[in-house]
């Protein structure tokens, strides 16, 4: 399977991490990513405050440079990821919004149609390969292993035509984890917003949503929270030092992202999942789960992934 | 229609504000019936001035001014619980950022200097590199808000052991990348900016 790849401005600055993990997780299961030629930023929650219609019109080239290798493009980040699929519905909806958009593109030579599908990694790892599958390679099961995780708010919002997950209580990061083997505490603040995107403008705010989040997590007795998005992941792993010192309060929990654990359970190497580049340490985690020489766990976690697929 | 617009203003309240908030992507405004879930729900009302239903209503009545200079919409985290719970399908986010464009435009918002500075900061550096690079986005929009010099030493000074830790775990090459066909990415922005003046 081919899929274009858009990896977003945070995956090849900040969030490094999250986009090294995702090219081998996809690589270990035979699906291929290929970036989008050229990208341009999609314009974040920024570009809407210039102009609305260059919200849409910024992803558009992107969108239309996609339609060329004709694909469903996959953007692990989720304001990307939003931001395409926006200018995909917007685009589908009438032919007025299709010519509005071309218009706004006019002197790139390019075109858009809307007639790419635009996708979550975490959709395509549950929908398009299935459970099954991701536990057969399992090699270093996560047993013993308690995490939370955290959604955030982009990923499943807002209602577009097209969602993948529950909107209140999204559980496709919960079913992956428990097919790696580890186990997922209650969080109720799954989807309750970090404050990422108010980090410099009012900081105040955003550094009282994250410490609510980890201390959540901490009393949960979590032993790291498992994101899926690069401004969440800033928010709560980076921003953790000032926030433990605002409030008084040694936090210590590792945020990993979750294409980190797969990666993990399938006995990718640690330095190949870029668990270096985590400012909170999680070594204490990956020293417990490195890939074993022999022994095959394969039965065990088939099994296991069965019971929860119908759960 | 713009005449009996025009005769319904009263008290220095602009009948066509809601127009000029739709416009500019604020979708379904005027199905808003005030049940406040919005707020119920917001995760930074606390910090605002006004609540995300009274915004709303505040736009429907044309408080023009007083909504432009308000720090709520600044304050807004954009997580679009609201707009996702709303039982009347009021794009609530959208008018949020819709406020911060107008309110941008006519750089009037005298208490958002630091929103303003982010926002326009930003689609600077993506104009000009086609993709964003996240340290000069803080220390742009830290140096062109109109907070005082000490305010401004103080936040950074406050940011050098984060640098040091990105820098420590090589996060990101100190070179920003940028767009090759970059009068594409800037033949989008000319166009917008064509086409809004227009409409």
């Amino acid at each position: 399977m081919k899929y274009s790849y858009y990896p977003g401005c945070s995956l090849e600055s900040t969030s490094v991490e999250y986009d090294i993990s995702t090219r081998e997780v996809f690589k270990a299961f035979d699906l291929t990513l290929e970036e989008i030629p050229d990208w341009n930023c999609c314009g974040a929650s920024s570009a809407h405050s210039e102009s609305y219609l260059l919200s849409l019109a910024l992803p558009a080239r992107d969108l239309a440079k996609a339609e060329d290798i004709e694909s469903t493009v996959v953007a692990p980040c989720p304001s990307c990821y939003q931001n395409l699929k926006r200018v995909k519905e917007y685009v589908e909806k009438s032919i007025e919004n299709r010519d509005r958009i071309n218009k706004a593109l006019e002197g790139t030579g390019l075109k858009v149609e809307g007639k790419v599908a635009v996708k979550h990694p975490l959709d395509i790892l549950i929908n398009e390969l299935g459970l099954e599958k991701l536990a057969e390679k399992i090699k270093v099961p996560l047993e013993g292993l308690r995490v939370v995780t955290y959604y955030g708010c982009m990923i499943i919002r807002p209602d577009g035509s097209y969602t993948f997950d529950d909107m209140e209580n999204p559980m496709t990061m919960d079913r992956i984890t428990l097919t790696l083997g580890a186990s997922v505490l209650p969080f109720t603040r799954k989807t309750r917003c970090c404050g990422g995107p108010v980090m410099v403008n009012n900081e105040e705010t955003a550094l009282r949503l994250s410490y609510d989040i980890l201390k959540e997590a901490k009393e949960a007795d979590a032993q790291a929270i498992i994101v899926a998005c690069p401004l969440c992941h800033l928010s709560l792993d980076a921003k953790q030092p000032l926030i433990e010192k605002k409030y008084g309060d040694k936090v210590n929990l590792p945020i990993i992202y979750f294409t980190q654990l797969i990666g993990l359970a399938l006995g990718i190497p640690e330095e190949r999942l870029g668990f270096d580049k985590l400012i909170i340490d999680a070594s204490g985690i990956t020293a417990k789960y490195k890939p074993k020489k022999k022994k095959s766990n394969k039965k065990k976690t088939t099994a296991k992934a069965k019971s929860i697929t119908t759960h | 229609m713009e005449d009996s617009y025009n005769k319904t203003a009263i008290n220095g309240l602009d009948p066509k504000f809601k127009f000029e908030v739709i416009q500019a992507g604020g979708e379904g405004l005027s199905a808003c019936y005030q049940c406040g879930t919005c707020t119920g729900g917001c995760p930074s009302v606390e910090d605002m001035d006004y609540t995300p239903r009274q915004i709303i209503r505040m736009v429907s009545f044309g408080m023009r001014e007083k909504v432009l200079n308000a720090t709520a919409p600044f304050i807004c985290a954009s997580c679009y619980l609201c707009q996702m719970r709303c039982p009347r399908d009021v794009k609530i986010t959208d008018i949020m950022a819709a406020i911060k464009s107008i309110s941008i435009k006519y750089s009037n918002s005298s208490g958002n200097t630091r929103g303003q500075a982010f926002y326009t900061s930003f689609n600077e550096i993506v104009y000009n590199l086609g993709r964003l690079f996240e340290p000069m986005l803080m220390l742009k929009a830290t140096f062109r808000s109109k907070e005082s010099f000490g305010y401004k030493i103080k936040y950074l000074t406050k940011s050098v052991p984060l640098g040091i830790e990105f820098i420590k775990h090589r996060k990101f090459s100190m070179k920003p990348k940028k767009v090759e066909s970059i009068e594409e990415v800037q033949k989008i922005y000319e166009n917008v900016r064509k086409m809004e003046a227009k409409e």
